[in-house]
């Protein structure tokens, strides 16, 4: 394992590495801190580059750009109380508050500070648990790989979302995307229409390119798209007070990042529920509740850390079973497939040098965040006023040039199109995209887990529950969606509470 | 722009029930207990299932709200005209791309996307020549991508 880390270390540190690692984390600060511009679309335009790169690297801007972006998506939160990503929803109040005190600098430290805190916290367990679980998971047949992913998509639907029956839709249109062309079991074409270009299935990059990027181009078509008022001109020393923080609230920070990793695992819940629910937690045991709200730093510092946690948590499903965590992670795996590094089990035992690369470019990201991530505070207020009238043009002909690069073909800009399209409706109509995404990622590997299984038990659905460990997946997996279902039809009129829509 | 509810029902519905009828007679060469059409159909069977509960759901409100409830973007025409010109952006991509080439087609969109959202022209004009060359060198002297050049071909570089 030693040996892998050394390999692992020598590849990271190539120059050309490095210098992809610095410019995706210059880009996903700019990109988070820019309202209205999330981290899912900050990455998803970054897939078409990353097609033109080896797998180390391409990997390392995926990484790089959604952790520097879930951070500073703290920042508009903190100076204008509009919450850059869904991440930093949570606690815009408290930090916003702060710098309604002239105190912009604590807030906006203590997001970055205990980031990267709760971020290398992540990456710990990320490094310790994968391995580990992968070892036992190589044990696995089809059958409980299936269970899995049904256990992944369930957990997506049923609980990372506030409307679940619209999801299961959304999920289920994901699927039926994921049927077209011959990438199934029998090596049939299906849905092809008779066109070449359809038997490979649904290209992913200008699909993500056109439901992530396009689609917001869309909305932001029909906001006012007026440029924000800063309130604040000035930042003091930004690190000045976070020594004496962390020695304050270490309890804070450790259930802030314990929570956020745990979160980020359970697949289909991200960053911004890791939030919410770490924001709650700290509430609920504060000695001082009443304070929350009113700029008062405790939940910044447990919210702050679970979302960045959540991120490295996420990754363990993901590599280890390819299931996605949300849709940061499901772009990821697009990514990671593209470059013949299917993750599964097996990828420790194949690439673990790769996999450890991985592992080290999250270390070093969340090293590169003090700095960068000073920085880009420091010139906020300029970055905060570019116009979006002027960025949102040119982030449409990115999407157009990105999906027409990747196999030199308009056909793929007409599908960005497409499905730029249809995410702007389904969004108009309250059915969260995210899932789509899922549902297009992992219905080939679901389809050809359940086909395997069925074979194997000649077609009888015992064959799916009779062996232990699927059985237990299984029961949990109806456990939820049973679970959903009963409170649903309990409480009909539940408020709805915040929920992330954009996991 | 949001439907009610028994509308999106009845899409889905109707979604469902074409995919079921196109996967059906899918051969089974290999003859596999589940041939190719059983994963489309469970689909399609679950999606059936969703869509009816939506549209009945959607149904139960139909006195309580309208058909299509239009959002504030909706009623006016200026955000519906900026919102066309996204697709029409695309699509004019699409079509005169390859004759115009990318140096003509993407100043044009970009230019006229910028004074949609007004941008001075004075301003618009340059920064739309300025992003093209700068998109142009990322993709075709940066990674290789084959632009179109059109009528600019005797200046390839």
């Amino acid at each position: 394992m030693l040996d892998a880390y050394v390999t692992a270390l020598g590849m990271v540190l190539d120059p050309y590495v490095l210098a992809v690692i610095t410019a995706s984390a210059i880009y996903g600060l700019v990109v988070g801190c820019i309202p209205g511009l999330s981290a899912t679309m900050a990455t998803a335009l970054l897939v078409p580059l990353t097609f033109f790169m080896p797998p180390v690297p391409a990997i390392a801007a995926i990484v790089t750009t959604s952790t520097m972006a879930i951070f500073s998506g703290d920042i508009p939160g903190c100076l204008l109380r509009i919450p850059g990503t869904p991440a930093s929803a949570a606690y815009v109040d408290d930090s916003y508050q702060m710098t309604l005190r002239g105190e912009p600098e604590l807030a906006l430290g203590i997001g970055l500070w205990f980031s990267v805190l709760g971020g290398l916290f992540g990456t710990a367990v990320m490094m310790a648990a994968s391995p580990a679980i992968a070892d036992f998971a190589l044990g696995f047949g089809s059958v409980e790989f299936f269970w899995i992913v049904m256990l992944g998509l369930g957990g997506a639907v049923f609980i990372g979302s506030s409307t679940p029956l619209k999801a299961c839709i959304a999920l289920l249109i994901g699927l039926m995307i994921s049927l077209v062309g011959m990438n199934n079991p029998a090596g049939q074409p299906r849905f092809t229409f008779d066109s070449t270009e359809m038997l490979g299935g649904v290209s992913l990059i200008p699909m993500m390119v056109g439901m992530f990027a396009c689609s917001e181009v869309m909305r932001h078509m029909i906001s006012d798209g007026s440029a924000p008022q800063i309130v604040i001109k000035k930042m003091g020393p930004i690190f000045a007070n976070m020594w004496r923080l962390t020695k304050q609230y270490p309890w804070q920070l450790i259930r802030g990042s314990a929570l956020g990793t745990v979160v980020g695992i359970q697949p289909g819940s991200g960053a911004d529920m890791a939030a919410w629910m770490s924001y709650a937690m700290s509430k609920r045991f504060s000695k001082t509740p009443e304070k929350f709200g009113t700029g008062h730093p405790e939940g910044l510092i447990e919210a702050g850390a679970s979302n960045n946690s959540s991120l490295a948590g996420a990754w363990i499903p993901a590599l280890v079973f390819g299931i996605p965590g949300d849709s940061i992670t499901a772009i990821a795996i697009g990514v990671l497939m593209m470059k013949n590094m299917a993750p599964g089990p097996t990828i420790f035992v194949n690439n673990p040098e790769n996999v450890y690369a991985l592992f080290l470019v999250f270390v070093i990201a969340n090293l590169l965040m003090l700095p960068l991530g000073w920085a880009i505070i420091k010139v906020a207020s300029r970055v905060l006023q570019v116009p979006r009238r002027i960025l949102m043009p040119i982030i449409l002909l990115f999407a157009i040039v990105g999906s027409y690069a990747i196999n030199n073909s308009l056909f793929d800009v007409g599908l960005m199109l497409a499905f730029g399209a249809l995410a702007f409706v389904l969004e108009e109509n309250g059915f969260p995209v995210a899932p789509v995404i899922l549902g297009v990622v992992l219905g080939p590997l679901l389809e050809e887990y359940f086909i395997n299984s069925m074979i194997k038990s000649d077609g009888s659905l015992i064959g799916l529950v009779n062996r232990p460990i699927a059985a237990v997946l299984a029961a949990v997996t109806v456990g939820i969606i049973a679970w959903t279902i009963i409170a649903s039809l309990r409480a009909p009129k539940d408020p709805a509470r915040p929920m992330p829509q954009d996991l | 722009m949001k439907f009610n509810d028994l509308f999106a029902g009845l899409v889905f519905l109707g979604l469902a029930a074409l995919v079921a009828t196109a996967s059906w007679h899918l051969p089974n060469p290999s003859q596999q207990p589940l041939g190719p059409s059983a994963f489309p159909l469970i689909l399609s069977g679950l999606l059936a299932l969703c869509a009816a509960i939506l549209g009945l759901n959607g149904a139960r409100a139909f006195d309580r709200g309208p058909m299509l409830a239009l959002a504030d973007w909706a009623r006016s025409p200026v955000a519906l005209l900026k919102l066309t010109l996204v697709p029409a952006a695309v699509l004019f991509y699409l079509w005169f791309s390859e004759a115009l080439g990318f140096l003509i087609t993407a100043p044009l969109i970009l230019v006229v996307l910028f004074m949609a959202g007004g941008v001075r022209p004075g301003l618009a004009l340059p920064l739309s020549l300025l992003a093209a060359i700068a998109m142009h060198s990322i993709f075709y002297l940066g990674l290789g991508v084959q632009l179109p050049w059109g009528p600019l071909e005797p200046i390839r570089w």
